[in-house]
């Protein structure tokens, strides 16, 4: 256990964004290979690699590939003979390596990405949406939104810890709201590399190094007669990492002293009626309104969900059965879904089904296009959910917010 | 109510048209009579390769619902007649999609019927196909095997042939007279109509009893549960070759243990170890690695891997050193340099004898030259079965 | 750069290392020209190498889940990714190598591509690992003129008026694929002159391939080989003359043997004699051996000559660089 005392000597405090708190923990982790093609806003992660690397504090083999489909098909390779890799992309980049993506997860490949959240073109805008990182959430990626700097630079540690581990074996890509992370700087505690190294082993692939002392075939083609048993290989691997993120969660508390639910941030939720919940940094704009709609007599709270994949389903289930309504915020949007709600409501609708409670959900759509949620908005959302808490309604709603009539 | 189902057993590409047409024409000649049927390639098969034994299916029944009911499952899983328009497909297939041998009448249900396009009697054809516990009839089109490549069809007039004697095995499924509407329908020539009457005529059918065949057990594969397959698809690779049979000098590589060639083959290299200049040429330019250095320089084919492409006949220099024989000369797949290590003379003797028992003419291993489908039907008097 | 394992020049056939690299267990066709390239490919190689196959014939026929015929270490790579493939593999080496976290020593790395995979969908990723000086890396195209894999259909690397399931002739059009193929390796030499070594192979000439694959691993840095494979389910022939039409396309000079060497362009074998005044044999000596071209008239051979014709009378250097200089 580490003290507190010593967590300070080791640690430094910098006022640095979240795309330079990830390209720091990418020197402390000493990451083997790392692949750069521009696209705003991850790019920048990109742009501190890069000059962390000219000024000798990050040695490893750094390639500008010629398109997000080889800048993720390289680090893919990387990682097959052993390598510890980063990477990242934004909007239609990271749809322009979607094969690459889609195949990371067959190959049990522990690629760490950063999701620099975009909208998708067309039209062009590079406003934070979550749909980008949200389009892999089927395939075996494991997915962290973060909310804060200091929750890039700790998840990026998390994420190496539990893809590598052969127990799961799968990537993981962090997302960062673009422009809140990737453009603001805050400060941050940076760890020292010898805490680093308590917390993260070096990346073993074992027996599935591809080497010539270890001469296997890597994904031979296959038919009907395989597939199913190779899906529920990665199905396996999938349920596994619940368990190792929380192992990892813990181990990560006493070594750097911090990080709550490995899962739910929960923010006053312990006597509230009503609550909202999202994922990113929209957490900023919901404390402020909690706090001010207390002071007004209101119970209200605001959960935010960290890991989408694998996706918290008991948490869930038992921090919403106490509640009278909730309000799921969605920075996406997923058109023709049922009562075209996003996707978070859909998932959290559906995880609730099997509850006893069938406390009402309503969805709102927010902030698409990297469209501020304002405080305005957050008490609009907070009204009405209230108001079906009241009512008791079903929870047959989908509320655009912030959007002209 | 009557369901029919009838599997064609082919050497892909070469016959990739050839059994798309007969499957065709059943269905086609079905609606003749109302009723309806299905023609489909098996799926898993359709990444054909050359000479790779495939499967075509048609399925034809008294009206739509039936169908549908027969094609509940995707792949019939007995059939009323099993065509095998290669007569050494006999010896068992290993498709491309499957491991294991699966014999040539593994779908044929208990009565019913192998066809076979061949030269070779019902003895002959038996010694190669395996048993099986049920009865069932074995007829024989008379006639070589009938290959042409992907883009040029050698219409020698087997599709209907087969068809003739389709109609003589299984007449409850579809009529000559309707295969005969259908065929001057799709070809607009009498003659093929001709060819259809005459191999309806004298197809030859005699009855197989139980027991009877082939008695090796053909090499099979278990396939492994999820929890047993490697994970992050991975397969162990070959292992590293070594010395000639273990032991000292020349070359022997390890070969997959569980996917074999050589029931892609049609013709097998035989090879005069006498003449042999050991210019290393057939070695070298195998696709098939199937050549193992034996330790005093000669080659040795592994007739396990050899799917008989022919390229170290036409690569070696010394005439008549490699000599391609028909598939059907043989029984086994012994190696021929132990054979001749044992007793040389005894091994030329062989040598002479499978050559001229199989030794081929002409080649029809598909397209030589613009016109020559056209040249080797005449000389062979298409529709003719002798 | 680290340093890459010296492969020595066979003088004659008879010099081949025994040892096989890629043996049984491929499903590929008769007479199957590209398993012929990845058996000579990995022959030269030797052991110490890893190979990255990109999706083809040479990824789906050849290794088949639950069998592989790889003694090597061997891995997939998507249709496009040959060139990321090779450059991730070298990449994720060097710098374990270089961290000690693995034991420093030359490992070959080849990632293969068909035509589909390289002249098509991969030539960005292929012309961005060439520009990779500090990774040793081989790029090797095997070009049977077609999407072999899925059926035959055209590529960018298909002969002109060849037939193939998305070109067949017609009634009313009997030309449909009107595109002439791509000049690759020529191409990637104009194009990456840092490279130390691209060069075009053919199997049929089976010492010549090996050492170029040698000599391309040898040299350092991103290298480049080009084979040109018959292929007797695409181009229909009979199997056993894949070698024999290898030969036709060099004598006939549809296919120029070359290797561009620190920026120094050699013809090879038949075409340097080409080159020096043997006549070429007739284009119909090859294209009336396939079933491919069965449809062509006699004006449609004519224009395949001409075309060939062309390149080997007016281009500066025949099949390497087109037509020179305006002249003055």
């Amino acid at each position: 256990m580490t003290t507190s005392a010593d967590i300070q000597t080791l640690e430094t405090e910098e006022l640095i964004s979240g795309s330079e708190a990830i390209a720091r923990a990418c020197a402390l982790a000493d990451v083997d290979v790392i692949t750069a093609y521009p696209i705003r806003p991850y790019d920048t992660v990109m742009q501190f690699v890069s000059k962390l690397i000219a000024d000798g504090e990050l040695t490893c083999e750094y390639i500008v590939a010629e398109s997000e489909h080889s800048q993720f098909e390289i680090v893919k390779h990387a990682s097959a003979v052993g390598a510890r890799v980063f990477t990242g992309s934004s909007g239609v980049g990271w749809f322009y390596a979607f094969e690459a993506l889609a195949v990371t997860c067959g190959l049990r490949l522990p690629m760490v990405a950063m999701v620099g959240n975009r909208a998708l073109d067309d039209p062009g805008a590079f406003g934070c949406e979550h749909n980008d990182a949200l389009a892999v959430r089927d395939l075996g990626w494991m997915l962290n939104w973060a909310a804060t700097a200091q929750e890039c630079i700790d998840t990026a540690f998390l994420a190496w810890r539990v893809a590598e581990d052969p127990r799961v074996f799968l990537p993981v890509a962090i997302s960062t709201d673009g422009a809140f992370l990737t453009h603001s700087q805050q400060i941050v505690k940076v760890p020292d590399k010898s805490l680093v190294d308590r917390f993260l082993p070096p990346y073993d692939r074992g027996k599935f190094q591809l080497h010539p002392d270890n001469p296997i075939t890597i994904a031979p083609q296959v038919n009907e007669d395989w597939l199913m048993e190779i899906r529920r290989q990665t199905d396996a691997a999938m349920r596994r990492a619940r368990d190792v993120i929380i192992e990892a969660h813990e181990d990560f508390k006493s070594i750097f002293g911090r990080g709550g639910d490995p899962f739910l941030e929960e923010y006053m939720t312990d006597d509230a009626d009503v609550v909202l919940m999202g994922m990113g940094t929209l957490t900023l704009p919901l404390k402020v309104t909690v706090r001010r709609l207390r002071e007004r007599g209101h119970k209200v709270g605001f959960i935010r969900v960290k890991w989408f994949r694998p996706f918290p389903t008991p948490e869930i289930i038992e921090s919403l059965s106490r509640f009278k309504a909730v309000g799921v915020i969605d920075r996406d949007y997923s058109l023709g879904s049922p009562l075209h709600g996003g996707v978070l409501f859909n998932e959290v609708r559906s995880t609730m089904y099997s509850s006893d409670s069938r406390v009402p959900i309503i969805g709102f759509v927010a902030g698409l296009g990297g469209r501020e949620i304002t405080l305005r908005s957050t008490r609009e959302m907070f009204e009405i959910t209230e108001k079906a808490a009241e009512e008791g309604t079903k929870g047959q709603e989908i509320h655009w917010i912030g959007v002209r009539e | 109510m009557s369901t029919y189902a009838v599997e064609v057993v082919y050497r892909g590409i070469f016959q990739k048209r050839l059994s798309g047409n007969i499957c065709r024409s059943i269905v086609l000649a079905s609606r003749m009579e109302g009723k309806i049927g299905t023609a489909f390639g098996r799926y898993g098969d359709s990444p054909e390769r050359n000479g790779i034994p495939a499967k075509y299916f048609a399925v034809v029944a008294d009206d739509a619902l039936e169908l549908e009911e027969y094609l509940a499952q995707y792949e019939p899983t007995q059939v009323d007649a099993t065509i095998v328009v290669d007569d050494t497909l006999c010896k068992g297939v290993e498709s491309w999609a499957w491991y294991g041998l699966q014999p040539i009448n593994a779908l044929t249900k208990p009565g019913g019927t192998v066809i076979v396009t061949s030269y070779q009697d019902p003895e002959q054809l038996k010694e190669d196909i395996h048993v099986k516990d049920e009865p069932y009839n074995l007829a024989i089109v008379k006639g070589s095997k009938s290959f042409s490549g992907l883009w040029v069809y050698k219409d020698d007039h087997t599709d209907v042939r087969v068809l003739g004697a389709l109609a003589r095995v299984v007449p409850d499924m579809v009529s000559l007279e309707s295969y005969q509407k259908a065929i001057l329908q799709q070809w607009k020539t009498e003659a093929k109509v001709v060819s259809s009457q005459r191999s309806h005529e004298r197809v030859h059918i005699s009855p197989v009893e139980p027991g009877e065949g082939n008695e090796t057990e053909p090499y099979s594969f278990e396939m492994p549960g999820w929890q047993e397959m490697e994970e992050a698809l991975v397969i162990p690779g070959i292992a590293q070759g070594g010395g000639f049979r273990g032991g000292e000098g020349g070359f022997e590589p390890v070969r997959s243990a569980v996917f074999k060639k050589y029931s892609t083959r049609t013709m097998r290299p035989v090879v005069n170890f006498e003449t042999c200049t050991k210019c290393t040429l057939c070695w070298l330019q195998c696709p098939d690695s199937c050549f193992d250095v034996t330790p005093d320089g000669l080659y040795d084919a592994n007739m396990e891997a050899c799917c008989g492409c022919g390229v170290c006949e036409d690569v070696c220099p010394v005439p008549n050193c490699i000599t391609m024989v028909n598939e059907e000369a043989f029984v086994d797949n012994d190696s021929q340099y132990e054979h001749w290590q044992k007793n040389r003379d005894d091994y030329m003797g062989w040598l002479e004898k499978k050559i001229a028992l199989g030794k081929s003419e002409r080649r029809s291993h598909g397209f030589h030259h613009v016109g020559q489908y056209q040249e080797e039907n005449a000389m062979a008097e298409v529709g003719s079965d002798d | 750069m680290t340093t890459t394992q010296q492969l020595t020049p066979l003088r004659g056939v008879k010099q081949s290392p025994l040892e096989e690299f890629f043996t049984s267990g491929h499903r590929t066709c008769q007479g199957c020209e590209s398993a012929l390239v990845m058996k000579l490919m990995i022959k030269a190689a030797g052991p110490r190498t890893i190979v990255l196959g990109s999706t083809g014939c040479m990824y789906v026929a050849n290794t088949t889940y639950y069998s592989t015929p790889w003694v090597v270490p061997w891995m997939h790579t998507q249709l496009g990714s040959s060139g990321s493939a090779a450059l991730g593999t070298a990449a994720g080496l060097k710098a374990l190598m270089r961290k000690a976290k693995m034991k420093d020593e030359p490992i070959n790395v080849i990632a293969f591509c068909g035509d589909g995979g390289g002249v098509d969908m991969g030539l960005s990723a292929i012309s961005a690992a060439l520009t990779h000086n500090d990774y040793n890396l081989l790029i090797l195209l095997y070009d049977n003129e077609s999407y072999a894999n899925t059926d035959i259909q055209v590529s960018g690397s298909s002969p002109w008026g060849a037939n193939s399931t998305f070109s067949p002739p017609g009634t009313v059009h009997r030309i449909m694929n009107k595109r002439w193929k791509k000049n690759m390796a020529g191409m990637l030499a104009a194009g990456h002159p840092q490279v130390r070594y691209i060069a075009t192979g053919c199997a049929s000439y089976a010492t010549d391939m090996m050492n170029k694959v040698r000599k391309a691993l040898s040299i350092g840095g991103p290298t480049f080989i080009h084979t040109f494979d018959p292929c007797p389910k695409g181009w229909d022939y009979d199997p056993m003359y894949s070698h024999e039409l290898g030969m036709l396309a060099v004598q006939t000079g549809i296919w120029v043997q070359y290797e561009v060497e620190d920026g120094k362009i050699t013809l090879n074998g038949p075409s340097r004699l080409l080159a020096r005044g043997r006549p070429r044999l007739p284009v119909e000596k090859y294209l009336e051996r396939q079933g491919r071209f069965a449809h062509f008239t006699k004006e449609d051979t004519a224009y395949f000559q001409q075309q060939v014709d062309d390149m080997w009378e007016r281009w500066w250097i025949p099949g390497v660089v087109p037509p020179g200089m305006a002249e003055e």
